[in-house]
């Protein structure tokens, strides 16, 4: 679903790559924690498979393509196909919790009747069944993560990338919201989460890879965040 | 497509950015009526020109039946027109020359003054009255002496009009007054470009939450653009709008009420040099905007 192959990537300005030689490989159905320090090229990794950066040498395929060779107009199709989570939940202020997640929709041109069968059913899906009419002001943190989760997943995704989901998030709400990403992942969906919690990944037990000055220093099948654990 | 959301967006965009617009709308209509008023200004000079001849043509009027200056015999003779082309064609002054017929003249005259008054049975010319005429066009304006006393006295030469005397300070305020509106014209579009490129920034700034998020669910740079595009074009149109209704009013005021009426010696532009106009500015305006507008989409709302 997703393939690293030997990608480097280097921002213009600094000396060291953000990403050095890095190959990874990551099935259709997996969950993968991506763990390491900040700087550590995590971040670099997500934007890679969302094509917001391109690599300065190496090959990302997302979906069996390699999107690095994408024209920019076949871009947005590919967003399409991954749903995108980060850690200041990005919710639009002055809309509607259900506004919210139908503006996801609405903007890559899905009719209205579509929309108002889908958004209901992913709400529910994600327990903000109710607060459709709520502003995301008016919610818990835990909640407004739900919301951007509802939206990234509303289009039904084959990928969802989280940027530290539960960076915002005290330990119980963040319990909450690693179950709802569980369960987007037994639907078939891939998910790659980004995440410093360690306590979350030992929990998990799902498959860890560590970033260390852009090298992979680790790649483990039912892994827990460090060593030291 | 889900255009409501592009409407939607669009109109907030005009509320949002309501100065910032007028002040496009603005720096847009007084531009656009000064190139506006340069192409008018222009498209008279060239009207004039055909009726008067331009700066560096003098005009030979030929014998006619019956014609004023005693010298005449009668209507010019076809030798008599060919001994005149070859002294034009010998004198170093001139650099080419036509003739013009009788019909051509009366063509001439009936627009100048409306062809009503040469209709019916009593017209106030007919194409007999009209005398042929030479046209030299010389090779350096303030040299004509020379050609003038060689044609002055040939056979069949009835006068000598040297009209650039009246016609340069004519031409002159036209010429001035056309450069004037352009100079001017430059620097408010130049400013007017400035301002629809920081509109789009501050609009792209006010919009940054929605289109960062339109790019991660992978709405298409078209559809992110839309609203930008539409709004440059809705400044354009209302900015074309006030200068096509400006330059109107010049027309209707200032040439069809004053100038026509009054100074009838000279033909004066109508509604098709206004229509002409008209679509040049119909053009410049949408270009105007949506020019900077395209390259700065690209620049702030990049995939």
């Amino acid at each position: 679903m997703i393939r690293f192959e030997k990608v480097t990537k280097t921002y213009p300005g600094s000396g060291s790559p953000a990403l050095d030689q890095v190959s990874v490989d990551v099935e259709k159905g997996e969950f993968v924690f991506l763990v390491g320090q900040s700087g550590s090229g995590k971040s670099t990794a997500l934007r890679l498979v969302l094509r917001e950066a391109r690599p300065t040498s190496g090959r990302v395929y997302v979906a069996g393509k390699e999107i690095n060779r994408l024209a920019g107009w076949k871009v947005p199709r590919l967003r399409r196909q991954i749903g995108t989570v980060f850690q200041d939940f990005r919710l639009l202020p002055n809309k509607s919790v259900g506004e919210n997640v139908a503006f996801a929709l609405q903007v890559i041109g899905r009719s209205r009747a579509d929309i108002r069968s889908v958004v209901p059913e992913t709400l529910e899906l994600v327990g903000l069944e109710g607060k459709a009419d709520r502003m995301p002001d008016e919610l818990s943190g835990g909640e407004q993560q739900r919301v951007a989760i509802a939206r990234a997943f509303v289009n039904r995704p084959m990928i969802l990338i989280a940027d530290e989901p539960t960076g915002n998030l005290d330990p119980s709400t963040s319990v909450g919201i690693m179950k709802l990403l569980d369960r987007i992942n037994r639907t078939g969906t891939t998910v790659v989460m980004a995440t410093h919690d360690h306590g979350i990944v030992d929990q998990m037990r799902k498959r860890v890879i560590e970033l260390e000055d852009g090298r992979v220093v680790r790649d483990q099948a039912r892994g827990a965040y460090g060593f030291q654990h | 497509m889900q255009l409501r959301y592009v409407f939607t967006e669009l109109g907030q965009g005009l509320r949002r950015n309501v100065s910032m617009h007028i002040a496009v709308v603005l720096t847009l209509f007084v531009s656009l009526t000064l190139v506006g008023l340069g192409l008018l200004l222009n498209q008279q000079a060239d009207k004039a020109a055909d009726q008067w001849g331009s700066q560096l043509q003098i005009t030979v009027w030929l014998c006619k039946d019956d014609d004023d200056n005693p010298r005449c015999t009668g209507e010019v003779t076809e030798p008599q027109k060919e001994a005149i082309a070859q002294a034009i064609d010998d004198n170093p002054e001139a650099e080419s020359h036509y003739f013009e017929t009788k019909e051509e003249a009366f063509e001439k005259i009936k627009e100048l003054l409306g062809p009503e008054r040469f209709e019916g049975p009593n017209p106030a010319a007919t194409v007999d009255d009209m005398p042929q005429s030479a046209w030299i066009t010389l090779e350096d304006p303030n040299e004509f002496e020379g050609i003038t006393s060689a044609v002055q006295g040939l056979p069949g030469v009835s006068s000598i009009r040297d009209a650039r005397e009246v016609l340069q300070p004519i031409y002159g305020s036209i010429t001035a007054l056309k450069y004037g509106a352009w100079g001017t014209a430059a620097f408010l579009v130049l400013a007017a470009l400035m301002l629809v490129a920081n509109t789009i920034r501050l609009a792209a700034l006010a919009r940054r939450r929605e289109i960062g998020i339109m790019r991660l669910v992978g709405a298409s740079t078209l559809y992110i653009a839309l609203p930008f595009l539409l709004e440059a074009i809705v400044t354009a149109v209302v900015g074309v709008g006030l200068a096509a209704g400006a330059l109107g009013a010049f027309m209707w005021f200032g040439i069809h009420e004053r100038a026509a009426t009054g100074l009838t010696f000279m033909p004066w532009i109508g509604l098709p040099e206004y229509t002409t106009t008209v679509l040049a500015i119909g053009v410049l305006g949408p270009v105007l905007t949506l020019l900077p507008t395209l390259l700065l989409t690209r620049k702030y709302l990049k995939v």
